[in-house]
C-alpha cells in the first residue's frame, strides 16, 4: 500500500528540458515493476505538438506535448497528477490551472525559487477545492512497487539497491530532497523499505506538510512507522510533534531535525533552503522542535547517522511485537536489467553493428581532427600549407614541395575570372536580392557544368585515355573523339588563338616544364594534340581547363576530383563577389526591358474555358 | 529572505504613501555640500547621519551620529565614508532629517503561512521590547484587506485615541498596501515618530525583509539585499556566490573564523546535517558549504580551492547523501582537481580528509577518490554502507 502516489496515477508534466528528464527517469521505474507509463503527456507551449521520446525499458513510447493544461487533460483524460517544472515566474499559473482542473488530485510541484506568497496561495487554493499540493522545491514522491513522481530515487541501480520494487513498511517524509533518498535507503538498509516517501521541499510555506502525510500514513495499514527528516526554521515539525503526542498513534515516529549547528554560526545565517531560518525566541529551532518530537514520543537520534540504529531498532520491535511479519526477499538477481544502449553495449564488445558509412580520410573523435591519420596541429607545425590537405584529403598523399607549388598556382590563376562569367554572375544577382552568403555561393556553383569550367574533368580524363591507348597516334585519338565524344575537352577558345595566346596557359605550361621535375605525359599529349588541331583552326588551341586538367592527372589525383580545383578555386572568387556586393549594399537586380527580346504573343482575350475536348 | 537597507525601504515607503522623513544617500561627502544648496531641509533641520550599511551596532561603533546641521553632517559623512570596520568597509552614508517628535510608536507588519499579522504599540523606540504586552495584532488572512475601520479599531485597542489612532490606522493600511505590493516578508517600523504641533508622522527608523525570489516581477527593485550573515561577505565567499550566480545547481560558502573542521558537503539538507554533526560531536567548524543540484565541476573545484586554503584545518568532510541527480562521479572530479591543485600550491598538508557520499556513478566517485590515497593524501573514503554523518565521528575520533 501507499499514500498520493499508486498504480493508477497517471501524470502530466507542465515544464520544459528538466520535466523531460524527469519523465525518462520515472519511465525506468515503470519499467522497472511493470506498470503502464506514468507520464501520458506533457504541457510546454514552444514545442506544442512534438513527440518526445520516452524508453519503458527497451520500448519506445511517443508522449505528445500540449500548448495548454486543458487540451492535454481533453485528449488524456485519465491524467489525475500534474508535476510543475515550469520557471518560477510562471510556476503559480501552471499550478492553479492544475488545481482547477477537474480531473486532477494531486499537484506536486518541483520548480524552485517561487515567490512565497504565489506558494501560500497555492496551499490556501488547495485546501479550498480539497485537493493536494505539494512543493514547492520538492524532488517528488515514491511509492514502492507502484508509482515514481519525479527523480526521486535518483539512478536505476538505486532503485534496487533501495528496494523500491517492493513495498516495506517505513513512510518517509523530508524538506530535503537529497535526503529522501538517503532516508529511503537507511528503511531499505536497516528495516524493510517504504511504502511511500515524499519530500515536501524546504521552502517557508511548503503546500502540505509533515501532518498532512502523517495523517494519511496512519490511515495506510501497512505503514508501520515514518521517518521524518525537517530541519530549523518554520514550526512544521512542531506541529508533527503535536499530532503525534496529541492521541495514541498506530504508527512509530523516528526524526532527525537539521540545524543544531546554528549557535555557533553567524546569526542569522541562511542554510541550504528557504525555509531554513532560524525561529524567534527558540520556536522555529532546531532544539526546540528535538524537544517537541521527544516529548510526544518520537525517536530522535542526535545525528543524522544515528537513524541507521534508530530505523534498526524500530524495525526489530516491530518484527518482535509481530506487526510487521518477515516476508521472503524476492531474489534481486530476477529483476529487470535496464536495456544499455547500443554504445553501452559495444563498448563491452557483446554487439556487431553493420556501419552505414565508411570513411578513409579523417576523423575527428579524438581531441583534434586527423586527416589520413596525421593531426591537423602538426601538420600546421611542421610547415605543411592547404595543398597538402588538398592532397590528403582527396588523394590520400601528401604532394612533394614541388607538386603543392604547382598546386597552388592553378587554385590561384583560377580563384576568379570577373564578374561577368556565370558563376560569378550567379553569386552576384543572388547577392543583390538579399540572399545570404552560403546560398548565393551555391547559386554560382550551380552554373558549373559542362559549358562552364566543368572541362577540367573530361580533359584530364580524355587526355589520359589518349596516352595509354593512343601513345603515338594523335590523329587516331582525334578521330576516335570524334567519334565517341564530340570536340575534345580542352581544346579551343572563344576569343583566344595562337596569335593571341592565353597567357595562363602559356605560364602553366612555362613553369611546370621549365621549373619544375615533375614528370608530365599528359601535358606533353595535349600540347601534341594542340598542335594538329591549331593547324586546322587558329583557336583549337589547349585551353585552360585542358591545361590543368592534364597537369592534375600529371600530378597523380584521380580523374574525377579535377573538377573539385575549379570549385575550390571559384568558391574563393564567388564569396569575394558576395562580400563585394554586400560591401555596397547593392540593390536588387531586374534585367531592363531592352535586353530582353519579348518574342511573346500580342495582348489578346482570355477565351471562355471549354467543358469538354 | 532578502533583508534590504534603510534607504530603498524609504524609497519604497515613498511609493506606497508612508511618510518618511527627508533623506538623502551619498558617497561623497562634497555631494551633500551640493545638495545643502538645493534642499532647504539640509540647512534648517538637525540631522542624522548613518552608515548606510549591513554592520550590526552601528550606534555604538560611532556609525550613527545625532542632532548636527549641515557642515557637523558634512564632517560626520567623511569621516565614516572609507571606515573599515571587520571585514566591511563604509561607503554610503545615509542623511535624514532628525524630525523633532513628542511619541515614538511602533509599526510592524510579518507574513506567516496564512497571510500576515499586523503589529501596533504606542510605546515603541528602544523600549519596545520591554513593553511587548503592549503590542497590539492584527490577523489579516491571505489576499485580504481589512477594512479602515477594523485598523482604527485595532489602533484604538493598541492606546491610540482620537485622531492619532485615525492617523496611524491610515498609515498602517499604506503599509499593509506595501507588504502585499512589494513581496515582503516583513516590515518594521520602529519608531514611528508624531510632531504634535503639525500631526507631522514619519517613519524614522525601517527594517525590510523582501522575497527576493519574487524580484522577476519588480520592475524598480534597483536595490540589493544586504549580506545574510549580519557581517559583509569575505572575498572568498563573494567569488563563490559569484560562481553560484552563473551555473546551473550552487554552491555556497561561508566562512567560520575559528574552526578546524572543514565541510565540503553537498546537498541543502545534509549539509546542515554535518554542520550539526560536528558541533553535537564537540567539533567547531570552519566554515559552512554546500554543492546541489549537479553544478559543473569546475564550480565544485574552485568551492574545493576555497576550502582548502581556510587556515588551521585540521579535517575535510567531503560528505553527502545519496544524490538523485546530482552525478557524484563529475563533482567528485572537480573536488580531486581542487585537492591537487591545493596540495600544489602547499595546503592540506597534515589534513585529513573523510569521504562519503552515494548517488549516479557513485562506484567510479569513489574510486577516484580512493585513487589520491595513492598521490599520498590522507584520506579516507567510504560508501553508501557509511552511515551518512559517521564520517565526522570518525575524524573527531582519529
Amino acid at each position: 500500500m501507499s499514500i498520493i502516489a499508486n498504480k493508477d496515477t497517471r501524470a502530466v508534466i507542465i515544464g520544459g528540458i528538466a520535466g523531460l528528464n524527469a519523465a525518462r527517469r520515472m519511465a525506468q521505474f515503470d519499467f522497472l515493476i511493470n506498470r503502464p507509463l506514468t507520464v501520458q503527456a506533457f504541457v510546454y507551449p514552444p514545442e506544442e505538438g512534438q513527440q518526445k521520446e520516452i524508453y519503458r525499458g527497451g520500448e519506445l513510447n511517443n508522449v505528445t506535448v500540449y500548448s495548454s493544461l486543458e487540451k492535454a487533460l481533453e485528449e488524456n483524460p485519465q491524467i489525475n497528477t500534474a508535476l510543475i517544472y515550469i520557471g518560477a515566474s510562471r510556476a503559480y499559473q501552471s499550478a492553479k490551472e492544475a488545481l482547477d482542473a477537474k480531473g486532477i488530485k494531486l499537484v506536486t510541484m518541483i520548480t524552485e525559487g517561487v515567490p512565497e506568497k504565489d506558494a501560500k496561495r497555492l496551499r490556501k487554493y488547495a485546501i479550498e477545492t480539497g485537493k493536494i499540493f505539494n512543493g514547492p522545491s520538492s524532488i517528488g514522491i515514491m511509492s514502492a512497487g507502484e508509482c515514481r513522481l519525479g527523480v526521486i530515487g535518483g539512478e536505476f541501480k538505486n532503485l534496487k539497491l533501495c528496494n523500491l520494487y517492493r513495498p516495506g513498511s517505513f513512510g518517509v517524509i523530508t524538506k530535503s530532497g537529497g535526503l529522501s533518498n538517503e532516508a529511503m535507503w537507511l528503511c531499505a538498509q536497516n528495516g524493510n523499505g517504504i511504502t511511500s516517501a515524499v519530500a515536501i521541499g524546504g521552502d517557508s510555506y511548503p503546500g502540505t506538510d509533515f501532518v498532512t502525510y502523517l495523517n494519511m500514513f496512519e490511515n495506510d495499514p501497512e505503514t508501520k512507522a515514518v521517518v521524518i527528516v525537517g530541519e530549523v526554521g518554520g514550526t512544521l515539525e512542531e506541529e508533527a510533534a503535536e499530532w503525534l503526542g496529541k492521541e495514541i498513534r498506530r504508527i512509530k515516529v523516528i526524526a532527525s531535525i537539521g540545524g543544531t549547528c546554528q549557535d555557533v554560526l553567524p546569526q542569522g545565517m541562511k542554510f541550504g533552503h528557504a525555509g531554513a531560518k532560524e525561529g524567534k525566541k527558540g520556536l522555529g529551532s532546531a532544539r526546540s522542535k528535538i524537544n517537541a518530537l521527544r516529548a510526544a514520543g518520537a525517536v530522535v537520534p542526535d545525528t543524522f547517522g544515528g537513524l541507521s540504529k534508530a530505523i534498526k531498532q524500530v524495525y526489530e520491535e516491530l518484527l518482535q511485537t509481530g506487526v510487521i511479519k518477515p516476508e521472503a526477499e524476492l531474489d534481486e538477481k530476477l529483476l529487470p536489467a535496464l536495456p544499455p544502449s547500443v554504445q553501452e553495449v559495444m563498448k563491452q564488445g557483446d554487439v556487431i553493428v553493420e556501419p552505414l558509412i565508411r570513411t578513409t580520410i579523417s576523423d575527428d573523435r579524438g581531441e583534434e581532427p586527423r586527416y589520413v591519420g596525421y593531426a591537423a596541429s602538426e601538420l600546421c607545425e611542421k610547415g605543411y600549407g592547404i595543398e597538402d590537405v588538398i592532397g590528403l584529403l582527396w588523394n590520400k598523399k601528401l604532394p612533394t614541395k614541388e607538386e603543392s607549388e604547382i598546386i597552388k598556382r592553378i587554385i590561384m590563376i583560377s580563384a576568379d575570372h570577373g564578374p561577368a562569367v556565370s558563376g560569378a554572375f550567379g553569386s552576384i544577382i543572388a547577392a543583390c536580392a538579399g540572399i545570404d552568403l552560403p546560398q548565393a555561393v551555391s547559386a554560382g556553383m550551380t552554373m558549373i557544368g559542362p559549358r562552364f569550367g566543368g572541362a577540367v574533368t573530361n580533359a584530364g580524363k580524355y587526355f589520359k585515355y589518349g596516352v595509354k591507348e593512343y601513345p603515338n597516334d594523335i590523329p587516331g585519338f582525334l578521330n576516335w573523339m570524334k567519334q565517341n565524344v564530340g570536340p575534345v575537352p580542352g581544346i579551343g577558345h572563344r576569343v583566344k588563338s595562337v596569335k593571341n595566346p592565353d597567357k595562363r596557359v602559356k605560364y602553366l605550361v612555362d613553369y611546370v616544364t621549365n621549373q619544375t621535375s615533375l614528370h608530365t605525359p599528359c601535358l606533353d599529349y595535349a600540347l601534341q594534340v594542340e598542335k594538329i588541331t591549331t593547324a586546322k583552326k587558329d583557336n583549337l588551341i589547349l585551353n585552360v581547363d585542358g591545361t590543368i586538367g592534364c597537369i592534375l592527372v600529371d600530378l597523380d589525383f584521380p580523374e574525377y576530383s579535377l573538377n573539385g580545383f575549379f570549385v575550390l578555386a571559384r568558391t574563393i572568387g564567388m564569396i569575394g563577389h558576395w562580400i563585394d556586393q554586400n560591401n555596397q549594399n547593392s540593390r536588387l537586380i531586374r534585367l531592363y526591358d531592352y535586353l530582353i527580346n519579348y518574342a511573346v504573343k500580342e495582348e489578346r482575350e482570355v477565351p471562355e474555358k471549354k467543358q469538354t475536348t | 529572505m532578502a533583508k534590504i537597507l534603510e534607504g530603498p525601504a524609504m524609497k519604497l515607503f515613498n511609493k506606497w504613501g508612508i511618510p518618511v522623513p527627508n533623506y538623502v544617500v551619498i558617497m561623497d561627502p562634497d555631494r551633500l555640500a551640493q545638495l545643502g544648496e538645493a534642499n532647504k531641509w539640509l540647512r534648517e533641520s538637525k540631522l542624522v547621519v548613518k552608515a548606510h550599511e549591513a554592520i550590526g551596532g552601528r550606534f555604538k561603533l560611532g556609525l550613527v551620529k545625532l542632532g548636527l546641521n549641515l557642515d557637523e553632517a558634512y564632517e560626520a559623512a567623511k569621516e565614516m565614508i572609507g571606515r573599515q570596520i571587520g571585514t566591511s568597509v563604509v561607503r554610503q552614508v545615509i542623511v535624514a532629517e532628525m524630525l523633532d517628535h513628542d511619541e515614538e510608536y511602533y509599526l510592524s507588519i510579518a507574513g506567516n503561512r496564512d497571510g500576515s499579522e499586523l503589529l501596533l504599540s504606542n510605546r515603541g523606540g528602544v523600549d519596545i521590547e520591554d513593553n511587548w504586552d503592549t503590542v497590539k495584532r492584527l490577523v489579516i488572512p491571505l489576499d485580504e484587506t481589512p477594512s479602515i475601520e477594523a485598523i482604527t479599531e485595532a489602533a484604538l485597542q493598541a492606546g491610540f485615541v482620537g485622531e492619532i489612532a485615525e492617523r496611524v490606522a491610515k498609515i498602517a493600511s499604506r503599509l499593509i498596501l506595501c507588504f502585499d505590493n512589494e513581496d515582503a516578508q516583513s516590515i518594521e517600523i520602529n519608531p514611528l515618530v508624531i510632531r504634535k504641533s503639525d500631526m507631522r508622522f514619519a517613519a524614522l527608523d525601517a527594517v525590510m525583509n523582501v522575497d527576493w525570489d519574487a524580484r522577476f516581477r519588480h520592475a524598480d527593485w534597483d536595490f540589493k539585499p544586504v549580506s545574510e550573515i549580519g557581517r559583509s561577505y569575505t572575498e572568498a565567499e563573494q567569488q563563490i556566490m559569484d560562481i553560484d550566480a552563473r551555473i546551473k545547481g550552487s554552491v555556497k560558502l561561508v566562512e567560520v573564523p575559528g574552526g578546524n573542521i572543514a565541510l565540503l558537503t553537498a546537498g541543502g539538507g545534509a549539509s546542515v546535517f554535518y554542520s550539526d554533526a560536528v558541533v553535537a560531536r564537540g567539533g567547531s567548524i570552519a566554515n559552512y558549504a554546500e554543492y546541489s543540484g549537479d553544478p559543473p565541476d569546475w564550480a565544485v573545484e574552485a568551492l574545493t580551492e576555497t576550502i582548502c586554503r581556510l587556515p588551521n584545518i585540521k579535517h575535510i568532510i567531503v560528505g553527502g547523501a545519496i544524490a538523485n541527480f546530482t552525478d557524484v562521479k563529475a563533482t567528485f572530479s572537480g573536488i580531486i582537481n581542487g585537492f591537487r591543485e591545493s596540495k600544489s600550491k602547499g595546503y592540506l598538508e597534515n589534513v585529513q580528509i573523510w569521504v562519503r557520499r552515494g548517488g549516479p556513478n557513485e562506484n567510479q566517485g569513489l574510486a577516484a577518490m580512493k585513487k589520491l590515497q595513492e598521490e599520498g593524501f590522507e584520506i579516507h573514503v567510504y560508501d553508501r554502507s557509511m552511515p551518512m554523518t559517521d564520517i565526522v565521528d570518525l575524524a573527531l575520533n582519529s
